[in-house]
């Protein structure tokens, strides 16, 4: 009997651990929740829960695309110039074609399908450089990062875009549903793009392959799953979420600006690491990610609550990834 | 010169369950190139670590000259100027030549590196061993042998009594190695012990002066190169070999499922054809850098061939991928389990099935009851030691990983099955196993080609040896008229 307990015990103890461990992120946040709850008054309002969210779904939702890319164990650091030239091309296309005579609604539609289709273009050619050529997505995507901001700013002439949008386009990023209290529509592209991602990361071949190629291409190759494909799913995936954070961008403050979504790819890294996903490929989660989103919105929302100043702000967050990073580079190396 | 020798007295080094070492008493002396041979597991490797301050001995002493040694680690060994060379490369790729010699130790003048030394010094030494290299090439831009040259002049560098080379010719290439030997023989010149393992016999009479041959853990015999034979050495390597006899009720059909007809890759293999039939184990004997690795890999489309074609059940296959292979219905074990078999860090359900994903799948969608039990099937076929196939791969021994590559093949339902060194570093039980899964495969009617360089492997498991030498397949036997002796002279012959 002892050494059946001896032996069964410690087990136990160890998976309970390890679940823990593996919801740390949960767990701080229900308790940062709980704590905000009772020391910052209007925290728990249905007000600013919408606001956290909202502030939050336009990095979210490239976060989702951005956690596949990283399980992959690649980066897409060119998403934040995207958001900002998505909207100037939905602003120019709406703005040059109806001075053409086209319906507004259609040259909307039309500028957001060719953002869509320039989302696949990209996607495809990230992978074909990286692939093909054994560039580090870094650098491939450094190049993009550089590129179309200043294509951006070309096509803009370098200054806002503003009030050629359809009304319905504007509410993309500013509407609600439900009325003035209800949901924001950021909200709920964030929610259906989390579903979405979860769904090819969890239910799908591809997904599978993903967090394969992500852990040891080299064994996927040779499992005869088809890497570059993998890859190239990951990076379309990531850049269409950025076009579609675009449009929610331009369309809040009604207007085609190349600036939009400037260095937001550091934010949206840290989320998605702040949610669990390792920076060697293989392991993550968008569920992480999702709460990692949270996170960081709430942390910003508590202390700017509190009346903390945003430069401790900032140390604060700093701090956080930093424990985040530690906590998931130690799980990774616990084995069961 | 005065002679200088490194003496052991009875040592002897056990791990759980083997005697890696039993009573060795040897003594290599300065002057001569001292060979150590012995296959696979005859404990050189042991040794070797063993006088160079990794590991202890379980029991015995060693001398260098009448001093007793005593090392706790392997910076003693150095200290006593005992240093070892191994297959490794150490070497930083992106720095100079000198300061890969004298890294950590660059000579300095008024806290500044003094790179005027620094370079002076390498070249006295490379100048010693009577190679002309630059001292300020970048190292990466060196061919092969010049960098094993450059490790041993850092090993140099310590000024040593003792030099230990690890199989220093096994990635170059034959012109190559004349150079290295040149080098090598400078060292031995300088008055130093020169212990140069390796399992190329035909280098022997090149290079070395006595030959030290060890066998399952002892010392078989020490030797001079020049009065013996290849076979004499074969034999002391070997001695009387058992080989256990294969199931006889194997029935290999005549149909050919898998031709390989004129494969080349330029560097690697040349011209190779063969034919494999339904149900047979065909093995492939061939030393390190014959070439076999990369036909199997090529087979299985992971490198490209320059030539060749490649009929799988009378379908011609031309540009092959390993997507290609896997829907033909071929499988591959590959040679490092660890960095090109397995995801070590996801959990043995997925790694039994990333080979069969498709199978697995309705279309495209997931279907994780399969899925399970899938991974379930293998567990218990192939037994497979583990309480939770959601366990993370890493969590299993040596074996039972090899036998979870295995499994996330057979999860494919293979046609035919490449194995590429399939009982490397895994325990006699396990390897057993391996065998019985290859026999058992074979009565379904899977094809079964076999690479390993154990050779009692082969001629235990296969229907049909094939040699491969240099890159070129170069005869055929039958596994029951032909002894571990005369197939270990077969694939080690110069020509």
């Amino acid at each position: 009997m002892e050494t059946t307990a001896n032996g069964i015990l410690p087990m136990k103890r160890n998976k309970v651990f390890l679940f823990f461990l593996d919801h740390i992120i949960e767990v701080c946040l229900l308790v940062l929740i709980i704590g905000l709850a009772i020391g910052a008054e209007g925290f728990m309002s249905w007000a600013n829960w919408m606001n956290i969210l909202r502030a939050n779904s336009l990095k979210g939702v490239i976060a989702m695309g951005m956690t596949m890319v990283m399980v992959a164990h690649l980066i897409d650091l060119s998403i934040g110039s995207i958001v900002g030239l998505s909207g100037v091309i939905v602003a120019v296309v709406c703005r040059d074609m109806s001075a053409r005579g086209m319906d507004l609604d259609i040259a909307c539609v039309l500028g957001m399908f060719l953002c869509l289709l320039m989302a696949f273009g990209i996607g495809s050619m990230h992978t074909y450089f990286e692939h093909k050529f054994r560039l580090p997505s870094f650098i491939v995507t450094l190049v993009s990062m550089g590129l179309f901001l200043g294509l951006a700013g070309r096509l803009s002439g370098g200054f806002p875009i503003a009030n050629q949008f359809p009304e319905w386009y504007n509410a993309l990023g500013g509407g609600r549903i439900g009325g003035q209290n209800g949901i924001p529509i950021p909200v709920i592209v964030l929610l259906i793009s989390f579903v979405v991602v979860w769904f090819i990361m969890g239910k799908t071949t591809t997904g599978r392959a993903t967090y394969a190629v992500g852990g040891n291409p080299e064994s996927a190759r040779l499992s005869g799953i088809n890497v570059a494909k993998t890859k190239r799913v990951a990076f379309i995936v990531v850049q269409i979420m950025a076009v579609i954070s675009g449009f929610m961008t331009s369309g809040q403050v009604m207007s085609g600006t190349f600036t939009f979504g400037k260095s937001w790819e550091m934010d949206v890294i840290a989320a998605v690491v702040v949610g669990g996903a390792s920076f060697d490929g293989g392991i993550g989660t968008v569920w992480g990610t999702l709460v990692g989103v949270i996170f960081i919105g709430v942390i910003g929302n508590g202390m700017t609550l509190l009346n903390i100043d945003v430069h401790t702000q900032y140390i604060v967050k700093a701090v956080v990834m930093f424990l985040a990073v530690l906590l998931t580079s130690y799980r990774t190396r616990i084995k069961l | 010169m005065s002679e200088i020798q490194i003496r052991t007295e009875n040592i002897t080094k056990i791990y759980p369950g083997t005697r890696a070492l039993d009573n060795v008493s040897l003594s290599f002396v300065n002057d001569k190139v001292n060979a150590l041979v012995g296959k696979n597991g005859s404990g050189k490797s042991t040794l070797v670590k063993i006088l160079a301050g990794a590991i202890k001995p379980t029991s015995g002493e060693f001398f260098l000259n009448d001093e007793k040694l005593h090392f706790d680690s392997t910076s003693d060994a150095y200290a006593k100027g005992i240093v070892s060379v191994y297959q490794e490369m150490s070497l930083i790729p992106g720095l100079s030549v000198a300061e890969n010699i004298f890294m950590g130790r660059l000579p300095k003048k008024n806290y500044q590196i003094d790179w005027r030394k620094t370079f002076n010094m390498a070249e006295e030494l490379l100048n010693q061993m009577k190679v002309s290299i630059d001292p300020h090439t970048l190292v990466y831009r060196l061919p092969m042998w010049q960098m094993q040259v450059v490790e041993i002049v850092k090993a140099l560098s310590f000024r040593p009594k003792m030099i230990m080379l690890d199989e220093p010719t096994s990635a170059l290439a034959q012109n190559e190695v004349h150079s290295l030997f040149n080098a090598i023989r400078a060292l031995r010149d300088q008055g130093v012990i020169v212990i140069y393992i390796t399992h190329k016999l035909q280098e022997l009479p090149q290079i070395s002066d006595t030959v030290t041959v060890l066998r399952d853990g002892k010392s078989v015999g020490v030797v001079n190169t020049k009065e013996v034979s290849h076979k004499e050495i074969i034999h002391m390597m070997f001695g009387e070999v058992k080989i256990q006899s294969r199931p006889k009720n194997i029935k290999i059909s005549n149909e050919c499922v898998l031709e390989v007809k004129d494969f080349s890759s330029t560097g690697w293999f040349k011209d190779v054809s063969f034919n494999l039939h339904r149900g047979e184990v065909l093995g492939i004997a061939g030393m390190l850098g014959s070439g076999r690795t990369e036909l199997l890999r090529s087979i299985f489309g992971v490198d490209q061939v320059d030539k060749g074609e490649l009929i799988v059940e009378g379908n011609p296959y031309h540009n092959l991928n390993p997507i290609k292979m896997v829907k033909a219905g071929l499988g591959l074990t590959p040679e490092n389990r660890k960095t090109q078999g397995l995801i070590l860090m996801h959990s043995i359900r997925d790694n039994l099935t990333y080979a069969s994903m498709n199978l697995t799948a309705d279309g495209w969608i997931e279907n994780t009851r399969k899925r399970n039990q899938f991974a379930e099937r293998q567990v218990k076929d192939l037994q497979i030691m583990t309480s939770n196939i959601g366990n993370r791969c890493d969590t299993l021994s040596g074996g039972n990983q090899q036998k979870v590559v295995v499994g996330n093949w057979l999860n494919t339902d293979p046609k035919i099955m490449l194995y590429d060194e399939p009982s490397r570093g895994i325990d006699v039980s396990a390897k057993q196993q391996i065998f019985e899964i290859m026999w058992e495969q074979a009565r379904k009617g899977v094809s079964t080609i076999f690479v390993s360089s154990e050779l009692e492997e082969l001629l235990e498991v296969c229907h049909r040896i094939l040699i491969m030498r240099h890159g070129r397949i170069v005869d055929e036997v039958d596994p029951d008229k032909v002894s571990v002796n005369e197939l270990y002279e077969m694939c080690m012959r110069g020509d």
